[in-house]
């Protein structure tokens, strides 16, 4: 187990070492010279290519490349070109709604979503399923800015039970931080929730046509124990492979939720650097993202072990 | 023997004749076959729901000049945010241009991209695939590579592709292209290892065909199926994609009317006036859901054991 856990751990290097690799050649290759940008309009080339030489700009590729590596790994990533602050530091600041955000919206997501395929799996066939399963298809369709669009529209500004916009801090109080980010959570959910509940019913199907569901019924264990306990406990793998990978779309659609509901958070740092072309905080951002992303998936692999006793390594 | 009959005394029993026996009663309604177009309606709903949708929406693309419309980019400051009305069918927008043409001529945007990417990603995806499966030098490496580029989440790696370059259409399907391509070589790569464990697969190899013609003759016409269902969600896929990036100011150029920019517009006014992101939104939802149907149906079809699963 512990040589599993570590040979694991390992494996994520070289997926992170390419993430890196691309990431920096993203400000390789960006068009504009940041020595220019530097040294400002009136400077003459001579002066351009001091500050290329001071920044070490005239250096290869391979070189440059290494020792932007150890700048990271040891936190460095860089300092923004539009505010002069440092990467690291801005990113600090945005974190906290993005990731409440992100954490709303997977723990709403998974309550609905897995009993809706666990109901669409049990009623196989029946109107409930087929509700479900074109909610679904709805879900995949419809852009996550819509719906949030939609949601604010109707129980923002029409019913007035939720605030349009706007993010509260978590240390003014839980409810009023619950409370801004319900809507959002539901906005971009949408999608993770038609995601999870798909894959809920079909490993949920496979399951409870198996001979211990069964066995159960023949007993006569509850239908709800059989459900939860027999056939949920089998299905759990696949569900949280699923929740895991899903969180590619979340980081996706959180850059857009924010921006719909005017959420302080890492996405709009996204669009503001990319409107700016701040090279630095875009490669920062992208990193970031990915190696949380690298990161659920290695805790998904982990939490495979605590689901199904019969994985050993 | 105390069978039922042994056990009625003999007069009771009915006398035996033999006459032919009569028709069964019509316990079954008849068998109705339905051939033709009905019964392909009647096979497959779904399937036929995307495909008059679609096509719906592609005629629109194609005759969009010949709808009521006028010029998309035609600016009318005077006339700017009105409501849906006679003259302006789904309203006008803040720089009064008339939104029903502006989504209308998006169609066009959002079909091009959709369709582009999906040829794109499935074509170099299946060569990447291919490569992988069969020559096992290069496996590794090309493996690796994708495993990165999956690593970045796909609108987050769209959107660093698209930091780097000038706004235009070619450029949104080319990042969300490159979003794409690992998906499908991933997938591309399963089904060869798969089949090259096939015995016919050996027979040829032991037969010594080349391996080119293996590939043509054997592997490629199996990956169709599986190849066709995935360029239908990544068609799906890569519209939403297109919209989100033209809507965050990051996609194709505000001055070309794709139904992401038409929403980036109506952005400011949502909650005055929400009819300039609906009616996009709705023609965006349903053109996607159309192709998502078409997915689901297509891969029922051709992957009946999918069919009840999924």
């Amino acid at each position: 187990m512990l040589g599993y856990l570590l040979r694991r751990v390992l494996s994520t290097i070289p997926v992170m070492a390419l993430v890196a690799l691309f990431v920096f050649s993203l400000l390789y290759v960006a068009p504009g010279d940041p020595a220019a940008v530097i040294a400002g309009e009136q400077a003459s080339p001579e002066d351009v290519e001091k500050i290329r030489m001071a920044l070490g700009l005239d250096r290869p590729f391979v070189v440059r490349f290494l020792e932007w590596s150890f700048a990271v790994l040891s936190g460095d990533l860089g300092v923004s070109m539009f505010t002069g602050l440092p990467v690291t530091e801005l990113i600090g600041q945005r974190i906290e709604p993005t990731l409440s955000l992100m954490l709303v919206t997977i723990t709403l997501s998974a309550l609905v979503a897995v009993p809706l395929g666990v109901i669409a799996a049990w009623k196989a066939g029946s109107w409930w399923d087929r509700m479900f399963m074109a909610l679904a298809v709805l879900g995949f369709s419809v852009p996550v800015f819509v719906v949030g669009y939609l949601l604010a529209y109707w129980f923002a500004l029409e019913f007035d039970w939720f605030p349009v916009q706007g993010y509260t801090p978590i240390a003014k109080g839980f409810w009023p931080w619950l409370q801004n980010l319900i809507l959002p959570s539901i906005a971009l959910g949408f999608v993770y929730i038609a995601l999870i509940a798909r894959i809920t019913r079909a490993t949920m199907l496979e399951a409870l046509s198996q001979d211990y569901v069964r066995t159960a019924r023949a007993k006569g264990v509850a239908e709800g124990a059989i459900l939860y306990l027999h056939a949920l406990k089998n299905a759990a793998v696949p569900i949280a492979t699923v929740i895991g990978i899903g969180v590619a779309l979340l980081i996706g659609g959180a850059v857009v939720t924010e921006s719909v509901f005017a959420i302080p958070g890492l996405g709009r740092l996204t669009i503001d650097a990319i409107v700016r072309r701040d090279y630095p905080m875009i490669q920062g951002i992208v990193l970031m993202f990915s190696f949380v992303y690298v990161l659920v998936n290695l805790a998904v692999d982990l939490v495979y072990v605590a689901l199904d006793p019969r994985i050993r390594y | 023997m105390s069978t039922p009959a042994s056990m009625i005394s003999r007069a009771e029993q009915p006398r035996t004749e033999f006459l032919a026996a009569s028709p069964l009663p019509d316990v079954l309604p008849p068998v109705q076959v339905r051939t033709g177009v009905a019964g392909f309606v009647y096979r497959h709903p779904t399937m036929v729901i995307g495909m008059v949708l679609l096509a719906i929406i592609v005629f629109v693309a194609i005759f969009a000049p010949w709808l009521g419309t006028v010029d998309p980019t035609a600016l009318a400051p005077a006339k700017r945010t009105r409501e849906p009305s006679a003259e302006f069918w789904f309203g006008s927008d803040a720089f009064g241009r008339d939104v029903y043409s502006r989504v209308l001529y998006g169609a066009r945007v959002s079909l091009l991209v959709g369709f582009a990417v999906a040829i794109l990603a499935s074509v170099i995806g299946l060569f990447l695939g291919t490569v992988s499966g069969f020559v096992r030098s290069l496996d590794g490496l090309i493996m690796r590579v994708m495993d990165g580029l999956m690593s970045i989440p796909p609108i987050l790696l769209a959107i660093a592709l698209m930091a780097l370059t000038r706004a235009s259409v070619q450029n949104v399907i080319l990042a969300i292209t490159i979003a794409e391509i690992p998906r499908v070589a991933r997938l591309v790569r399963g089904v060869v290892l798969s089949l090259r464990e096939q015995p016919y697969v050996d027979a040829a190899i032991a037969a010594g065909t080349p391996t080119a013609f293996i590939i043509l003759r054997h592997i490629l016409p199996n990956t169709v199926a599986p190849l066709t269902v995935q360029a239908t969600y990544i068609c799906g896929s890569a519209m939403i994609v297109e919209s989100i990036l033209s809507f965050i100011g990051a996609g194709t150029p505000p001055i070309i009317p794709s139904w992401g920019n038409i929403m980036a517009d109506g952005r400011t006014l949502w909650q005055v006036k929400p009819y300039i992101i609906l009616f996009p939104a709705i023609f965006l939802s349903l053109t996607v859901l159309a192709v998502n149907l078409l997915g689901d149906s297509l891969r029922d079809a051709l992957d009946p054991r999918m069919a009840k699963r999924v």
